[in-house]
């Protein structure tokens, strides 16, 4: 549904999106994360049809945005930070506007529809300029489904939303996901991509640095460990030395908690587990351990700038 | 042109008319041509003098609402960028020609309208104040007419720079300090064209002074759609 192939974007003498190649495709919801400047908003204003690129190809749909930037943009719906609405428009006179930009037929029935979506009927008539935050959101979200698009481009929709109205708009994008939409979330909540995005695109001064599953990016690096034990910390941890294992450890609901990395957990374990025995030391546990995306994200991120 | 008519629509509909705020801003116009026409009562002696003093009033009181309508056009798209509502606008399928042409028209229907109240107002208040045949006699339909084709194509031109320009500025203000000097470089230009064209070939110069005011408005049209592109715009929001 998105293909983006080699895109670059240049302002002047400054790249903002180096080489990017990713796919998104239909019923699936990626996130774009980065650091500010990364390049997430040039990329979804190009696979909106809003900026050309420089270099590559940008295809929504099977339309190339050099071709006929005016399709692509038929076909995405864009929801940015900002709700970025007429503040004094009525909320139906608004939707209608848009829905004559889109040439949506039967335009009265898709407004109704989509305020009973967000519920948002009782104010259909009311000026956007006397909604709460959430409610511009909400009828931002209104805006960018008006014409029922296949691809629907989220940038950092979230930003400014207390929780309830945050959970609510993930429901939302998740359902959306269920209509084969393809999504584009670009985002900094790393929480939220965890959530919902079924594959994560890392970018870092413009470049990709890691498109993966978010199960695939928290299992970045080295397999971690984490061992629960009962005894001495002192001699814990000699043991863990003498085993030839460097650990962090910490004390959690009054046991020891070992993390330490192996690349092979077969040929450290024997050696270690006597260590800890020899030593008194009272193993309850020893399972892997994953990485929360946000861990590792600034690993990918700081190994990149590295 | 059909989605340009539409967003001139909405500039007119909502964005000029649509609050309280607007609708009192824009009938303040109507004040202005009583005031021209109760001063020319200041001019002494009666006859020609206040003959010419009416003419050049109902200049003023057609060519004023064309100067704040510059101003107008210059912030429209820089007011959008600075609430944010350009991008939505942007990533709607319409030409980029369409959004310029849009937002041209929707200013230039409500500016060119109050152009015409405000001369209908003076020219009904002069007739009131000094005589319906003295007025009838100084403003004919064809200087009626001719005023309101010089006050709209003066703003079609000086609108069209100044939109250029300002659509290089991030904030209202800046454009607005733009169309300040667009509105004072091109009254300058205007008049010495204007008095240089009397002069020349018996009063034909006006008529070549007509032709070359429509030419310069094909070319800032012209220079308007090839300055504004999408690209460009969104790279400064």
């Amino acid at each position: 549904m998105i293909e983006m192939r080699g895109v670059t974007r240049r302002f002047g003498g400054v790249t903002a999106l180096r080489n990017a190649t990713f796919t998104v495709r239909p019923g699936e919801i990626v996130a774009l994360l980065g650091p500010n400047g990364a390049g997430k908003t040039t990329a979804s204003r190009i696979i909106g049809g809003i900026l050309g690129p420089s270099e590559g190809e940008a295809i929504v749909d099977g339309i190339s945005v050099r071709d006929d930037a005016n399709a692509v943009r038929a076909r995405c719906g864009l929801v940015t930070d900002q709700p970025s609405l007429y503040e004094r428009m009525t909320l139906r006179a608004y939707l209608a506007f848009f829905a004559r930009l889109f040439d949506v037929d039967g335009a009265r029935e898709r407004i109704t529809a989509l305020a009973r979506l967000l519920l948002l009927e009782d104010v259909l008539d009311r000026k956007l300029g006397a909604f709460s935050r959430g409610m511009k959101q909400k009828a931002a979200i209104a805006r960018a489904l008006i014409h029922d698009p296949r691809v629907l481009l989220l940038d950092e929709p979230a930003t400014a939303l207390d929780p309830e109205m945050t959970r609510t708009l993930r429901d939302l994008i998740v359902s959306l996901r269920a209509d084969d939409r393809a999504i584009l979330l670009c985002t900094h909540d790393l929480d939220e991509a965890q959530r919902i995005a079924d594959r994560v695109v890392i970018l870092q001064r413009g470049a990709i640095v890691r498109i993966g599953t978010p199960h695939e990016l928290r299992n970045v690096g080295r397999p971690r460990f984490r061992l629960e034990a009962e005894g001495d910390v002192g001699a814990a941890a000699a043991a863990f030395a003498r085993a030839g294992v460097s650990e962090t450890h910490e004390h959690a609901g009054g046991r020891l908690v070992f993390r330490f990395e192996a690349d092979d957990l077969r040929a450290a374990t024997p050696a270690l587990l006597r260590a800890l025995l020899d030593a008194g030391i009272v193993v309850l546990a020893l399972a892997p351990e994953q990485l929360s995306l946000e861990d590792a994200y600034v690993t990918i991120v700081r190994e990149a700038r590295e | 042109m059909r989605k340009a008519w539409l967003i001139a629509q909405r500039e007119i509909t909502w964005e000029l008319f649509g609050d309280r705020g607007s609708v009192i801003r824009t009938s303040l116009f109507a004040l202005l041509p009583i005031f021209l026409a109760v001063s020319a009562r200041g001019t002494g002696g009666g006859g020609q003098r206040l003959d010419g003093a009416l003419l050049g009033l109902a200049l003023q009181a057609a060519f004023i609402p064309a100067l704040t309508g510059v101003g107008l056009i210059a912030s429209t798209f820089t007011a959008e960028k600075e609430n944010q509502t350009l991008v939505p606008l942007l990533a709607a399928p319409i030409g980029d020609f369409d959004i310029v042409a849009g937002k041209l028209i929707g200013m230039l229907i409500p500016v060119t309208a109050t152009c015409g109240a405000s001369l209908g107002v003076f020219y009904v208040v002069s007739g009131w104040l000094y005589g319906w045949g003295r007025i009838a006699r100084v403003l004919p339909p064809e200087i009626i007419y001719a005023l309101l084709v010089v006050s709209f194509l003066y703003l079609l031109t000086a609108g069209s720079v100044a939109l250029i320009v300002a659509a290089r500025v991030r904030t209202s203000r800046a454009a607005q300090q733009l169309a300040g000097l667009v509105i004072g470089l091109s009254i300058l230009v205007t008049a010495l064209l204007g008095a240089g064209a009397i002069a020349l070939f018996e009063g034909w110069g006006l008529v070549v002074l007509g032709v070359v005011l429509i030419a310069l408005d094909v070319v800032a049209l012209e220079i308007a759609r090839r300055a504004w592109q999408r690209s460009e715009v969104i790279a400064r929001i």
